[in-house]
């Protein structure tokens, strides 16, 4: 009954290995570019130059600094990842904890909703709308919270109707308490992990969307990241410059993106044990099936 | 006729009777009970103009004033008209006489001489069981049974018209004492008999009314027979429940708070669970309602919770049918039946977690039309399953604030005055230590007394209590039973205890309600039920609640086979 996931997190080794590398990436993207001597637009005649002591990762085709444009692409990755997560688990909590509590014909118009959200192509919308708007960060932020919420909606919808079934919550309204008193006393704190796996799972979305977006061009093009660093590197594939240009940008994607999954899987499965237990079912069912065949 | 009108008697400051009234006839007996010193000696004695003390009002028997008689009139009248059994049989015979001599002199005292006499002496005495040579025996030679007799030949000794028995029976062992009883029967049989006692079942047996007298006032009187099945007056019933008996089959319970002389307004109402402002200022009047009379200022023992008409039907099933029951204040109804009988959303009803499709509640005589905070103050419920119904993530501290916090009562101290105040009351530790735990770390009895102090934190008055041991131990049931009978005497709980298990309901509950496919198939007095069930499903549930006989290879097969035989048969009609 008593969990502790920070116990949890640290115990698995995925988890901890998310959290050192979530850690390492947003310590970059704090310090890095206070510490840079570069600005990330500042252009140069220095072009394609390789890594050097002036340069650790060389300059791009501009003569811009590649190093300093990584950091402050963390930063536009991170900032996307935490705004979008805010956004998109307040709204999933907002419409999905009020679908639960009031039930009715208002639960059955917004998970209607939410259905139709669901079942549409959330990237190609986003890539329409965004090739129309050509959002900036904040724009950007709420575009994306816009398609994911509706998940993590139906995730809470579903945890907020079985705690309100549950004996405490019974017992306090045999005290006469509003459901004020109920939500906040009983049913966030009962939500609390699963929340946390949501804005989990929301940064990782968002994170992947913004460099989705940025690498087809689509958006803000003022806006330094790691999506549009990979755009332009693959540009000029044939020369040498991939190799300090392409690589570690793709790297520190795939790193932070990694560390987002690492951790949400860790807590997930630590926070429900049931969850821990289907999964092993369905993994057994893969091996039984592939045995067979 | 003896009429007694307004009698008070008072030693010094002391009152020891206050406006007593009553009115007996020819053939009519009159039980006073009540506990040592209530005043049952002195209300004897004054009857028999034998009061110490300043003696107001009248006591009047054939018409004449038994006060205002003179020492010469009073020795006529007592031992002729009025005679007495005293308490003490060891104190009233004198040591030095026989008794045949005691008996001859306590009817030459009132003038007829002669060998008569002796022969109605001896007459007497044989009648009551002393044969010539015991009748000629001195005091210390006969039994404790025995002088009793003596002393009762003595009081009828000239035929008198008033018998007054001050606990005849109280030192006689049980057998003795059916005897006695017996003797008393046809003895006092077409006279007055007064009988003063503490002793229940002895009032049942002897007399046809009942007066329940406390510190000096009546409290309660009636019909002897309505007195004992349904006790009206709170103090009557607190006499009943003490009072160990073969009839009724609740624990024991006592009443709070011991009998005080000189308490202003009604007499009891400092032991009261159910006083209002008014006990303490006013004394009530002894007024007639339904049959009897009664001094209470809320007419008795109040029915605090009334469901009428209840009814609850889930996708057209039927789970609830026209509900009708009462719970009075300090009592316990159980409610048992099998598993899905309806007993569980008849208490969710109840408490507002389930909406009935109809019916009525009235808590405290007033309708309930909304599950506010005003009524969840007065009714409260405990759950079956403890750790279930506490949060995980509260302490004991948070857990039990929580009504408070909900109803915004008081300030933080108070609160947590509050709390330890309901964690003493169910006997769990109050310090700090204990306060910060969190309810995982306790066992099962402890958490559901930790749901308990919950419960009782805003101080209702009707607790409603759904299967709240089965999932403990026996021997922590038990406790957390004993707990729940000692809170409802210290502070008059009612309580509808919903449960499956009859035998449990048996020691716990004083009327039964046993439901079956949502309806009530039979309601009353607990010991009732259970020794007189009239509907078959009541009496299936008796043969199949827990005994402690052991199986006896021969007979027992042949009774149980029996039984699970009907079970079968039963199923197969259905």
């Amino acid at each position: 009954m008593h969990t502790d996931p920070w116990g949890h997190l640290t115990g698995d080794a995925a988890g901890l290995a998310g959290l050192v590398m979530i850690f390492l990436v947003a310590a970059a993207a704090v310090i890095g570019p206070a510490i840079s001597p570069y600005s990330p637009n500042g252009f140069s005649s220095d072009i394609f130059s390789p890594p050097s002591s002036d340069h650790i990762l060389g300059t791009d085709f501009m003569g811009q600094d590649i190093l300093t444009r990584l950091l402050f692409g963390a930063r536009t990755s991170l900032m996307i990842g935490l705004g979008a997560a805010i956004v998109s688990s307040t709204l999933s909590l907002a419409i999905g904890g009020t679908a639960a509590l009031f039930g009715g014909l208002y639960d059955r118009i917004v998970m209607r909703f939410v259905d139709a959200m669901i079942s549409m192509p959330t990237i190609i919308i986003a890539i329409l709308v965004a090739s129309y708007i050509r959002p900036s960060l904040p724009l950007l932020i709420a575009l994306i919270s816009f398609l994911s919420w509706p998940e993590g909606s139906r995730v809470i919808r579903a945890q907020v109707l079985s705690l309100k079934e549950t004996g405490h919550v019974r017992a306090a309204r045999t005290f006469g308490a509003g459901w004020l008193h109920i939500l906040k006393s009983h049913i966030v704190p009962d939500l609390g992990p699963i929340l946390v796996a949501i804005i989990i799972q929301d940064a990782r979305r968002a994170i992947f969307m913004e460099a989705g977006l940025s690498f087809l061009g689509v958006t803000d093009p003022s806006m330094t990241s790691w999506g549009k660093m990979m755009h332009q590197a693959l540009g000029f594939s044939y020369l040498d410059v991939w190799k300090w240009w392409l690589l570690p940008t793709g790297f520190a994607l795939s790193i932070t993106i990694m560390s987002l999954s690492f951790i949400g899987s860790a807590l997930e499965t630590a926070l429900d044990p049931r969850l821990r237990r289907s999964k092993n079912k369905i993994v057994r069912w893969i091996q039984c099936s592939r045995s067979k065949a | 006729m003896l009429q007694i009108e307004g009698l008070s008697v008072s030693y010094g400051s002391q009152k020891i009777l206050k406006d007593v009234s009553f009115c007996l006839d020819r053939g009519e007996s009159l039980a006073i009970i009540g506990e040592s010193g209530a005043g049952k000696t002195t209300l004897g004695k004054c009857i028999l103009g034998l009061a110490d003390g300043d003696v107001f009002g009248e006591v009047r028997f054939n018409g004449d004033d038994i006060l205002d008689m003179s020492q010469d009139e009073l020795r006529e009248i007592r031992g002729r008209d009025i005679a007495m059994v005293f308490q003490n049989a060891e104190d009233a015979l004198h040591p030095l006489y026989t008794v045949s001599d005691q008996v001859i002199e306590a009817i030459r005292v009132h003038g007829p001489d002669g060998d008569e006499v002796s022969r109605r002496a001896y007459g007497l005495l044989e009648a009551v069981g002393l044969d010539r040579d015991k009748a000629d025996s001195y005091p210390h030679q006969l039994s404790g049974g025995q002088k009793q007799r003596a002393l009762i030949a003595m009081a009828l000794a000239n035929d008198p018209e008033v018998l007054i028995l001050d606990e005849p029976t109280a030192s006689l062992d049980a057998m003795t004492k059916a005897d006695i009883i017996q003797l008393l029967r046809s003895a006092a049989s077409g006279k007055i008999s007064i009988v003063v006692t503490h002793d229940i079942s002895l009032a049942a047996k002897l007399t046809s009314m009942t007066a329940v007298l406390y510190a000096g006032r009546i409290l309660e009187t009636g019909r002897t027979s309505d007195i004992i099945s349904g006790p009206r007056h709170p103090y009557t019933r607190g006499l009943l429940r003490s009072y160990p008996n073969m009839t009724t089959t609740k624990d024991l319970q006592g009443i709070p708070g011991r009998m005080e002389q000189g308490v202003e307004g009604c007499p009891f109402h400092e032991r009261c669970t159910q006083k209002v402002d008014r006990c303490a200022s006013d004394v009530p009047a002894l007024v007639e309602s339904g049959g009897r009379m009664i001094a209470c200022h809320r007419g008795g023992v109040v029915p605090l919770l009334k469901v009428r008409g209840l009814c609850k039907s889930f996708e057209g099933h039927r789970v609830l049918d026209c509900i009708d029951l009462t719970l009075f204040e300090g009592e316990t109804v159980a409610v048992v039946g099998e598993s899905g009988s309806g007993k569980t959303t008849l208490s969710r009803a109840i408490m507002g977690l389930e909406v009935p499709d109809c019916g009525e509640i009235e808590i405290d005589c007033s309708p309930v039309n909304a599950r506010d905070k005003k009524f969840y103050e007065k009714v409260q419920m405990v759950f079956q399953n403890p750790r279930d119904s506490i949060s995980h993530r509260m302490n004991i501290l948070q857990a039990v604030r929580e009504p408070l916090d909900v109803h915004k009562k008081g300030s933080e101290d108070d609160k947590l005055r509050s709390v330890r105040r309901a964690l003493d009351d169910v006997e769990l530790s109050y310090d700090e230590k204990f306060l910060a735990r969190y309810p995982h770390t306790l066992s099962g009895g402890e958490v559901q007394r930790v749901a308990i102090a919950r419960a009782l934190v805003l101080g209702p008055k009707i607790l409603i209590a759904d299967e709240p041991t089965s999932a403990l131990d026996a021997s922590v049931q038990a406790k957390v039973l004993r707990l729940l009978l000692d809170i409802q005497e210290k502070r008059g709980l009612s309580m509808l205890f919903i449960t499956h298990d009859i035998a449990l309901a048996r020691k716990i509950s004083d009327q039964m309600v046993v439901m079956q496919s949502g309806r009530i198939v039979e309601i009353g007095p607990t010991s009732d039920i259970l020794t007189r069930p009239q509907h078959p499903y009541t009496k299936r549930l008796i043969e199949c609640s827990p005994d402690l006989s052991a199986l006896d290879e021969d007979e027992d097969r042949g009774d149980h086979g029996s039984a699970k035989e009907s079970l079968m048969a039963e199923k197969i009609k259905h």
